[in-house]
C-alpha cells in the first residue's frame, strides 16, 4: 500500500476569537484547489472553525493562553478495492483530507467532550461537536508528544 | 458582523450581515435579548449572513427560548444559503419559524 501526502496548509496562531476570520480565509484558500463543491467547502471550514472554537473555549479556557497549530494535508492511499478513484495507470486511490489541530494547553481534552449531544434538546450550546462529527468521517483525539496539549485529527474522505 | 436594530410597526427587526462567529455572537445575543426583554416581537433578517457558527446559532436559540417563555413572536427572515446549511446541519430549520417577507411575519402578529 502506497501513501502520498500533499501538505496544503500549516499555520500557527493565537487561540482567540479575533483570529478566526483570518484563519477561515486561509483555510478556504488552501482548500479551493481540492475541487470540492462550495457547499462541502462551507461545511469543512465550519467544522474546522468549530474545532478551533472548542480549543479556545475549553482546552485553553479563560485562564490559559497559547497557540493553535492547524495543518491540512491530502493523503492519497493506494487501495485494492472500494469506491476509490482510478488513475490512468489503473491504480485505485482513496483521497482523504486531514485537518490536524494541535494545542499546547495544560487541560487534557477527553474523547467524551468530543461527543455530539442529542439534538432534540433545544438549547443553546453544545452544537459544535455535532457539526464536527456530522461533517467529518473520522474524529480522533490524540495526546501531544513532547509536552502538554492535545492533537485533534479530523478526516474527510473525498 | 453588522447588526442593525430597527423598530417596525409592532415588532423589532434585526438585520444581520457578515460573519457571525465567536467574536461577535455575544453582541448578537445582547441585541436579541434586549429586544425581547423590552417585550417586542422579533424578526431577524439573515439574508446577508456569509458565515454563522454554533456560537451564533446558540444566540438565535437562546432568543427562541426567551421568546417562547415570554410568549412573543420570534422568527428568522430571508435566510442566506450559507446560514441555511448550518441550520439544516443542526436540524434547527424545523424548529425556528422561517419567513420570506416582513408582511408574512406581520400577519402572524395579528
Amino acid at each position: 500500500m502506497i501513501t502520498t501526502v500533499q501538505k496544503i496548509l500549516a499555520c500557527q496562531f493565537p487561540a482567540c476569537a479575533e483570529q478566526m476570520g483570518n484563519v477561515r480565509h486561509q483555510l478556504r484558500e488552501a482548500l479551493g484547489p481540492s475541487g470540492q463543491p462550495e457547499a462541502v467547502l462551507n461545511h469543512l471550514v465550519l467544522a474546522v472553525g468549530e474545532a478551533c472554537m472548542n480549543i479556545i473555549q475549553h482546552a485553553y479556557g479563560p485562564h490559559d493562553k497559547g497557540d493553535i497549530l492547524l495543518e491540512v494535508e491530502i493523503q492519497n492511499v493506494e487501495i485494492q478495492k472500494g469506491e476509490a478513484q482510478t488513475t490512468p495507470e489503473g491504480s485505485s486511490w482513496q483521497r482523504t483530507l486531514v485537518f490536524r489541530l494541535t494545542d499546547f494547553a495544560l487541560h487534557k481534552t477527553c474523547a467524551e467532550q468530543m461527543r455530539s449531544r442529542p439534538l432534540d434538546e433545544i438549547r443553546p450550546g453544545g452544537l459544535g461537536c455535532h457539526i464536527i462529527n456530522e461533517v467529518m468521517d473520522e474524529v480522533v483525539l490524540l495526546d501531544r508528544q513532547g509536552g502538554p496539549g492535545n492533537v485533534l485529527e479530523l478526516r474527510k474522505r473525498l | 458582523m453588522e447588526c442593525n436594530v430597527t423598530s417596525e410597526s409592532g415588532f423589532d427587526l434585526i438585520k444581520l450581515s457578515g460573519e457571525v462567529d465567536l467574536q461577535f455572537s455575544p453582541q448578537l445575543r445582547e441585541k436579541i435579548l434586549g429586544c425581547l426583554k423590552a417585550g417586542h416581537p422579533l424578526l431577524i433578517d439573515l439574508a446577508k449572513v456569509s458565515y454563522i457558527d454554533s456560537s451564533g446559532i446558540a444566540s438565535l436559540v437562546e432568543g427562541f427560548q426567551t421568546a417562547k417563555t415570554s410568549k412573543l413572536q420570534y422568527g428568522l427572515l430571508n435566510i442566506s444559503s450559507t446560514a441555511m446549511q448550518v441550520l439544516t446541519l443542526t436540524r434547527l430549520d424545523k424548529i425556528f419559524d422561517l419567513y420570506s417577507s416582513t408582511d408574512q411575519f406581520k400577519q402572524k402578529l395579528q
